[in-house]
């Protein structure tokens, strides 16, 4: 049951919830604050009755020509509200803004290699592995970077996987 | 400008370049060096001395950076117009800037608009400085002239939001806004507007004069078109219809949302407030704490008919009947809590059956009572209920439960469903239960717990578990055992339970947060620092999950802990401060103007934060507690902290300001619902149901007095200091200045201070002579070291003051300075009497003593020292003049009976801290775990623990998995008991070696004493 609203500042002083399980990143204020100056309609809170802090999603639009796409930097869900589908529905709503406002390609994700629970959710949602990204968390662990085809791809360009793995300064985005 | 000029202050890129790559990989060396050469060609170029500052700024050295730039701004102004450009002026600002001067840097760019009074990137620059510096008036102005020049959206926008700023964040009146919606329409009208987010701006600014007619005509216009998420748009839409009172029409457009998404519980409560003709939703939503909003939906008595009303509900009970048959997905529950809603209403209006709201309730909980979030969803139905209907619920939804027949995972979550209800929302009713029944709960949960981890067995251990919460509610039920027994057994028992429940999986927040507040009611404070650490709470976390740690912290002698606590967190908040402005900025760029009020709000939200004023107040006086026991480092940090002026300035100001509170108390134990309150140290009652947000209003009166009284310390231990020093000399001269009356104003300060006891100063010093006579009514644990701080400051008041009690000649010591060596003595005894050195004594009063000895006693010490210092001949600023004293002689006397009295304090204070450590580790440990041993007894603490060894001995790895069951094996209670040994004693022993310094204090004051 959920209320799926633009994420504003005073979020930040209620999301501990959410953001005290270990893989959720607590990122710098200049992090936040600079997704929501750039990309605000990327940035959605789901909260629920009495109001609680359920999950959110940030996320971004980049890239030039045929790269231009959306990309989600962090989605997550505090433990008490899981297996509802939340992340799901967050999801589709950043893949909508990304198709129909911002006309994108693709979304696309990074997921550490060994997270296998989330890359399975991906995949359900429609994602493929694009590539690896060799040593993408830290020097140590191997990133997938996984995308999804919007309409404005008609052939489903973006997609195709790359044969071989790539290093974390080959890629075109931070 | 560089670029139409074509140089950056004349000077050919090439040369330059080298400098900002060496500044870029930071070889700031090598940058100076071709700084340098580039100066002797260039002496007078403000581009080149603005790179040198900004190198030497960056090298650490902020005072030379200062003075080049200053050079470079001296040059700027009396140089020809080629060398100002935008390059040289932006890295001057970088550098002024960094060295926190804002206003200069805004010289230079108005000084260069003077000059180029057209130049958009100039103008730009100056908008960008009045941002920094929130002038939002000139902002206002310089963004006008630019709408002007340029004719763009815009600046116009920048100019609109500037006014905004001037009305919701500055001195501005609402009439501002009728000329921002002026500068809007008209410009509308010309050029129409093409950003969405200047459309929101737009109808923000006619919602704020409540012209809700006119935002609804722009929303529905073309302008409205510009906003692309239907959903957003049709709930501003809705929201300006009700906000009109056309709650018919907001009635339909939330319908359509709801049709649209039928899961937003939001949208399905206005959609019944404008049903039921109800705005308080609306009214509320401007009235209460964003960051604090009320779990419970407020709505009043509708004023409708008794016919309009049933008809209105009808209408309501169709819709959510149709949303319930069309749902797609069986996860959909907003319209089936909005059933139960519809149900509240009624009761509320006297038309309710609680048979029907019981149903709804129990349909619910057929339908979701499986999910974690069941509880928290319907807690806010349960009261309209009383205590008898309350049980019948609880009956009713037990009959359900043993008649679902679902897989073995959602049978686990509908039995926690049940014993969350029976624990939190039936709070009255298990208060009301004996002990016993109590116990036998716990029991089951805790089994239940251990019955179903083989459920969970091959998760990922990343995963949370099935079942996870049992373990929190078991400890729940295990403290308010403790609570009513004061057998401190349970506590130990709840902490095995949580340990146990971590060695299972290392990743649950709720065991860690539940174990730091166990450990530090245990007095255990050092593991409980740990399990805050390894919660790995970080950059704005720290706002609103600090208050977990640092109020133990804050009266502990744990110094280095705290310290880096402080640090880091006002390090982080001073970081934001100093970069919020830019972020804003960014948003004034890239035209998300709805983002610019937000960003600047809560800016101003957390520097009001009531945390981090404490934070601010309480640094020093760490710093001056960890140096109280040598005057001359002390008097340095006092120079270094101004003497204390701008905390007083605080204390003088703070009651005028609004705090905030940022706390994220729902995260807190219920045994501790707030910082100040915790219901373990008082008498066991029944807590009924308290909403926090009533307690903000007080939290925020008595922070004030607390952030109001600690930050007087400072200043009036400098004053002490300077006051005692002066008891030999009346007038000191310091620099050749006469130095200002320290006395009078110690006596002012002295004044506020015992306000804050509540009484006058006469008063107050009537309250401390009668402490000679053992008249100690006014004293209790809470004011306690107020009070002896306050005796500490008149007695180094009285020192040099005529006005109160002249010192008799033929007396050793001053009355005041007798009554305040007998009460350190007599307080600190007290304590180490009445605490046997076991290791489950109560904790609060160690905690007491410890704040006995860092702080009056410290700050006597400071005194005392104070008082030798301008009595031994060696000091050479002495110059006797009618002292207050005929000679040392007699202030000697007093130093040496202090010095005497109190070191035999501080020797008791040791040797009981020794005893606590004379047992064995060994038998430390043992002598917990005998709490938790049955030894054929059935009351009291141990059948969990029994229970869990049990387990753990007969579990097998086919049933739990190989990872639980290695994990369980390598587990030993016997370990977690020795932690919370080391975890004490660690405590204590940096209590000793406190207390120890300042023996040898003592100890060398006395050697020094002996040679006047």
């Amino acid at each position: 049951m959920t209320t799926i609203r633009r994420f504003c500042c005073n979020d930040l002083l209620r999301f501990s919830s959410v953001n005290l399980d270990h893989l959720t990143e607590t990122f710098n204020m200049s992090f936040y604050m600079t997704y929501l100056a750039r990309w605000p309609d990327y940035f959605h809170v789901a909260q629920g009755p009495g109001n609680q802090i359920m999950g959110y999603i940030m996320g971004k639009v980049e890239g030039q020509g045929e790269s231009w796409h959306g990309h989600v930097t962090a989605v997550t869900v505090a433990p008490e509200y899981r297996r509802q589908q939340l992340a799901k529905k967050l999801m589709n709503l950043l893949e909508n803004v990304s198709d129909n406002i911002d006309k994108a390609y693709f979304v696309d994700l990074f997921v550490r290699a060994s997270n296998a629970p989330a890359i399975k959710m991906y995949e359900k949602l429609g994602y493929v592995i694009y590539r690896r990204v060799l040593r993408y968390y830290s020097g140590e662990e191997d990133g997938l970077d996984m995308r999804k085809a919007l309409s404005r791809d008609v052939e489903k360009k973006s997609i195709i996987p790359l044969k071989r793995p790539i290093t974390p300064d080959e890629l075109e985005y931070d | 400008m560089a670029s139409k000029f074509g140089l950056a202050g004349g000077i050919p890129e090439r040369k330059v370049r080298p400098i900002w790559d060496a500044i870029d990989s930071r070889q700031f060396k090598n940058a100076l060096k071709h700084v340098t050469t580039l100066l002797a060609k260039y002496p007078n170029s403000p581009y080149v001395l603005a790179l040198k500052a900004l190198v030497l700024e960056r090298m650490g050295k902020p005072e030379e950076a200062f003075s080049i730039s200053l050079n470079a701004k001296d040059n700027l102004f009396v140089n020809d117009a080629l060398s100002i450009d935008d390059l040289t002026l932006s890295t001057l600002q970088i550098v002024f800037q960094r060295i926190d001067r804002l206003d200069l840097a805004t010289e230079c760019y108005e000084h260069a608009c003077g000059k180029f009074p057209n130049k958009m990137e100039l103008m730009m620059g100056l908008f960008n400085c009045y941002v920094r510096e929130y002038s939002f008036v000139k902002q206002q102005q310089t963004a006008i002239k630019m709408y002007k020049l340029a004719g763009e959206e815009k600046y116009l926008l920048w100019a609109v939001c500037s006014i905004q700023l001037q009305v919701l964040c500055g001195n501005g009146g609402d009439k501002l806004l009728v000329l921002a919606e002026g500068l809007l329409k008209k410009h509308a009208a010309a050029h129409s507007l093409h950003e969405p987010e200047a459309v929101m701006v737009y109808i923000s600014i006619l919602e704020q004069q409540a012209k809700f007619g006119d935002a609804l005509e722009i929303l529905s216009g073309k302008l409205g078109s510009l906003m692309m998420i239907e959903v957003d748009k049709l709930r501003m839409q809705g929201r300006l219809l009700a906000q009109a009172g056309d709650y018919t029409a907001a009635a339909d457009i939330f319908q359509k949302i709801l049709e649209l998404c039928p899961d937003d519980w939001d949208c399905f409560l206005h959609y019944l407030g404008c049903l039921l003709e109800d705005g308080s939703i609306w009214s509320d939503e401007a009235v209460n704490d964003p960051v604090h909003p009320p779990k419970f939906i407020s709505c009043k008595v509708s004023h409708l008919t008794d016919e309009q009303f049933d008809s209105r509900i009808s209408i309501a009970s169709a819709f959510i009947r149709k949303l319930q048959t069309d749902a797609f997905d069986n996860s959909i529950r907003c319209p089936y809590l909005a059933i139960i809603e519809i149900e509240r209403r009624k009761h509320l209006r006297g038309k309710g059956n609680d048979d029907n709201l019981m149903d709804g309730i129990v349909q619910y909980f057929c339908r979701f009572g499986h999910l974690a979030c069941f509880t928290s969803n319907v807690e806010m139905f349960f009261e309209v209920f009383t205590t008898d209907k309350k049980a019948e619920l609880l009956e009713k939804l037990m009959t359900s439960n043993n008649r679902l027949s679902t897989p073995p995972t959602k049978t686990l979550g509908l039995s926690i469903s049940l014993f969350k209800i029976k624990q939190q929302l039936l709070l009255g009713d298990m208060f009301k239960s004996s002990a016993s029944d109590v116990e036998v709960s716990c029991v089951q949960m805790f089994e239940m717990y251990c019955k179903n981890l083989s459920l969970s067995k091959d998760f990922d251990p990343q995963e949370s578990m099935h079942g996870e919460e049992l373990l929190s509610i078991t400890c729940n039920i295990l403290v308010q055992l403790f609570w009513r027994t004061k057998n401190v057994g349970y506590l130990v028992e709840a902490i095995m339970v949580l340990e146990f429940g971590l060695s299972i999986r290392r990743y649950v927040p709720q065991y860690k947060i539940l174990l730091l507040h166990l450990y530090c009611h245990f007095g255990a404070l050092s593991v409980a620092h740990e399990w805050y650490k390894s919660l790995d709470i970080k950059n704005i976390l720290m706002e609103s999950m600090l208050h977990h740690i640092l109020p133990q912290m804050l009266s502990s002698p744990l110094w280095a802990e705290l310290n880096s606590l402080l640090k880091d967190y006002l390090k982080f908040m001073d970081d934001h401060f100093r970069e919020s402005a830019d972020l804003t900025y960014l948003a004034y760029h890239h035209k998300n103007y709805s983002k610019i009020v937000e960003f600047v709000q809560f800016k101003d939200r957390l520097q009001h934060s009531s945390q981090y004023l404490v934070a601010r107040v309480e640094t020093p006086i760490l710093q001056l507690k960890q140096n109280a026991d040598n005057i001359e480092e002390e008097e340095g940090i006092l120079q270094r902290m101004k003497c204390g002026t701008d905390f007083l300035e605080l204390s003088n100001e703070v009651g005028s300001k609004s705090l905030t509170l940022n706390e994220d108390l729902e995260t807190r134990p219920w045994w501790t619902p707030t910082l100040e309150k915790n219901y373990l140290l008082g008498p066991f009652e029944g807590i009924s149901y308290c909403p926090r947000e009533i307690l903000t209003k007080e939290r925020e009166t008595s922070l004030k007095r607390g952030i109001e009284k600690k930050s007087l310390l400072p200043r009036m231990i400098y004053l002490s200091i300077q006051s005692a020093s002066s008891s030999i000399k009346e007038h000191v001269e310091v620099n050749g200045s006469v130095t200002p009356d320290i006395t009078l104003e110690l006596k002012i300060l002295l004044e506020r201070f015992a306000q804050f006891l509540g009484f006058s100063l006469g008063e107050a010093i009537e309250v401390v002579k009668g402490f000679s006579n053992g008249e100690r009514s006014v004293v209790s644990d809470s004011n306690l070291i107020d009070w002896l701080n306050f005796t500490v400051f008149l007695n180094a008041w009285n020192l040099s003051s005529h006005e109160l009690v002249h010192p008799d000649r033929n007396e050793r010591k001053p009355i005041i300075w007798n009554i305040l060596d007998s009460l350190l003595e007599k307080y600190i005894l007290e304590k180490i009497r009445t605490t046997e050195p076991q290791l489950c004594s109560p904790w609060s009063d160690i905690q007491l003593l410890m704040q006995l000895v860092t702080e009056p006693l410290a700050w006597h010490g400071l005194v005392i020292q104070s008082c030798l210092r301008s009595c031994l001949p060696s000091n050479k600023k002495k110059k006797k003049s009618g002292s207050v004293y005929q000679s040392s002689s007699n202030l000697a006397h007093a130093i040496t009976d202090s010095v005497q009295q109190l070191s035999l304090v501080l020797e008791d204070v040791i040797k009981w801290i020794s005893e606590w450590n004379r047992r064995s580790e060994d038998e430390n440990m043992e002598g917990i775990l005998f709490l938790l041993r049955k030894d054929g007894h059935d009351d009291g603490p141990g059948r969990v623990f029994h229970i869990l060894e049990t387990f753990i001995s007969s579990m097998n790895n086919a049933e739990v998995g190989d990872r639980i069951y290695h994990s369980l094996k390598s587990w030993s209670p016997a370990d977690v008991a020795r932690k919370i040994v080391r975890g004490k004693l660690k405590v204590l022993i940096e209590f000793s070696a406190i207390c120890e310094s300042k023996l040898k204090l003592l100890q060398s004051l006395k050697q020094k004493v002996a040679q006047l």
